[in-house]
């Protein structure tokens, strides 16, 4: 059940970043176009930039689904099948750990019990805890940072799922990203 | 301790993203500096925060659709015009082919990938050494990163805080003395071993043949020509490259359709992160090399041996191939370029440009080297040349990487030529 979510979730992820890869294109060749008419648009850039952060978190998080980031085999390749077995165990424990201790991070950095203790304002929670978070601004976008440092939520939480999928169906087969079958 | 977790993640197969990143949680932990937990996730995401890294996805979308769109074997076509007639005409399309792509694929494991798929089969057919032809797709792909635009070029570029605009100019010579190394070693093979002829198209048939390539040719015009003539920057014109490429596979070749892109887009999407993702890991991990003083540590300790710059990047040289052995072409980058560059500039007045060629080609090298050349293997798993064949046939194509090398190390006007 769970690794069914998982495998539903890294979808999610692979569109969704799609999509972002495609408005990256999108957003620079618009930038292309409307500076050689000499009306460039200031935000397009950042946009861009935000777009394909976006883009790298979610996909990165789905690699972990089907592990399939980039990683030294050479130590793996010269083990016998049993051992090799124990050491992919080992990986997905250590991405599991690595999930755990993101979200540990996270809910240092966004303090979202101390945000709600002071009632949802902002400028009490500055006060009693020097953390400005919810106070940075984007440079050019006009909305606060921390709706683009949300991803790092959104892959906090997508990696402890597919962590967790893996750690307990290490046999599971999951396919390649690209929905081509392995 | 450090470095013992470093090592025992990395050799037990981690992601190498997260072996960078848990090697900083790690380090944090013993070093006592419990604060910058705080900075960590926004360290990461600022890691990447980054205007030159844009180009990455938009080349290897510009590369998918290349694929997609009919392009490589034009291009074969077109190069067969030029050198076709020639005793081992064959092999040496294959490099001039090679030397068109890699001017529009920055990286050299997909260019790799496409042109097995494309020559290896075409050259055996006409009697070549299976072996020998895998060997010379396989090297001819060492170009991608060299000649412009490369992927290595901009993620050095982005770690080294150089414009990735010149860095590309700075590979336009070292990519052509590469091209002439190898087709010296294609020649001197072919005196020894007799290659099968070759025959010149008809004048018609070679008309022909430019013509379909010639809205291919558009591509490179467009990367080079835009980023020399500082027209676009390298991801701006990375962006017009893309364009080009699709409406030229679309409405002028017309073997793909808008209803392909959603899966192009997945690929890039998907390839991109893995690259992009390495590097936001790599900057927690700068933590690591900046405490620790790294760069100083071993700088002191190089210093002993040579105050000579050329020595040093001799030094340098074996040691990343030796690297480049072990671990991925871009993670290494991504690992040895805040370490050794501060140390090539500050301590041996070495270009930055001339730097990053001379890594960036020393590390792609690993590809092809076993025991993880990947590089070998894609060659080998699109070609049906067994690993071991492919590498016996090679060894005289790094040989001529390595004297290249050499020569880059010790002259940085090579290098620097075309940026003055």
């Amino acid at each position: 059940m769970l690794y069914r979510v998982s495998a539903l979730w890294a979808r999610v992820e692979i569109v969704a970043a799609a999509a972002l890869a495609a408005s990256v294109s999108g957003l620079i060749l618009l930038n292309v176009v409307t500076r050689a008419m000499g009306q460039a648009i200031y935000w397009v850039d950042e946009a861009a930039i935000y777009a394909m952060v976006w883009m790298t978190f979610l996909a990165a998080s789905a690699a972990l689904h089907y592990r399939s980031a980039i990683a030294v085999t050479v130590v793996q390749e010269f083990l016998p099948q049993q051992t090799r077995a124990a050491m992919a165990r080992f990986v997905d424990l250590v991405i599991f750990v690595f999930a755990c201790l993101l979200v540990w991070i996270l809910w240092r950095w966004f303090m979202p019990l101390e945000l709600a203790r002071a009632g949802w304002d902002v400028k009490a929670f500055q006060g009693a805890t020097f953390n400005f978070i919810y106070a940075e601004p984007t440079s050019t976008l006009g909305i606060p940072k921390v709706w683009v440092w949300l991803v790092m939520v959104l892959f906090t939480l997508g990696a402890l799922l597919h962590a967790t999928a893996n750690l307990l169906n290490p046999h599971a087969d999951p396919g390649t990203p690209t929905g081509e079958t392995s | 301790m450090t470095p013992l977790v470093f090592l025992i993640l990395l050799f037990a197969s981690v992601p190498i993203a997260l072996v960078l990143a848990l090697t900083a949680l790690w380090y944090i932990w013993d070093s006592g500096n419990l604060v910058l937990y705080d900075s960590y996730a926004q360290q990461i995401f600022a890691g990447i925060e980054n205007y030159g890294l844009l180009a990455i996805p938009l080349f290897i979308l510009t590369g998918e659709l290349m694929n997609e769109g009919g392009m490589t074997g034009r291009l074969v076509r077109a190069a067969r015009v030029f050198v076709g007639g020639f005793r081992g005409g064959l092999a040496y399309i294959n490099l001039l082919a090679n030397m068109f792509m890699a001017a529009i694929i920055g990286s050299a494991a997909s260019q790799i990938a496409v042109m097995s798929r494309a020559m290896v089969p075409a050259m055996t057919k006409e009697g070549y050494d299976p072996g020998f032809a895998a060997a010379t797709t396989a090297a001819g792909g060492l170009l991608a990163p060299v000649i412009p635009p490369s992927m290595l070029f901009v993620i050095y570029g982005v770690l080294a805080q150089l414009p990735i605009g010149d860095l590309f100019i700075a590979g336009i010579i070292p990519g052509f003395i590469l091209a002439l190394a190898f087709f010296l070693v294609v020649s001197l093979i072919g005196m020894k071993q007799q290659f099968p002829k070759g025959d010149w198209m008809r004048p018609a048939e070679a008309l022909r043949a430019i013509r379909d390539a010639l809205p291919a040719f558009l591509i490179p015009l467009a990367i080079v020509g835009g980023i020399v003539f500082g027209i676009a920057t390298p991801t701006e014109s990375a962006a017009v490259a893309s364009l080009i490429a699709f409406l030229v596979g679309w409405l002028i070749y017309r073997e793909i359709a808008p209803r392909d892109l959603g899966k192009l887009f997945v690929r890039t999407a998907i390839n991109s992160s893995l690259v992009i993702f390495m590097i936001a890991a790599a900057n927690v991990f700068g933590w690591v090399v900046v405490y620790e003083e790294l760069p100083q540590k071993l700088a002191a300790f190089i210093a002993t041996v040579t105050q000579n710059p050329f020595v040093f990047l001799l030094i340098v040289n074996l040691c990343l191939l030796f690297v480049g052995m072990l671990i991925d072409g871009i993670a290494a980058l991504i690992l040895v370029t805040p370490i050794l560059l501060p140390i090539a500039m500050n301590n041996y007045d070495i270009d930055p440009f001339q730097f990053g060629v001379v890594i960036s080609l020393n590390l792609v090298l690993g590809l092809l080297t076993p025991p993880v050349g990947v590089g070998l293997y894609i060659a080998s798993a699109m070609s049906g040349v067994r690993p071991f064949t492919i590498f016996t046939a090679l060894w005289p194509f790094l040989l001529a990487v390595a004297v290249v090398l050499v020569f880059l190390s010790y002259a940085p006007i090579l290098s620097t030529a075309l940026i003055r």
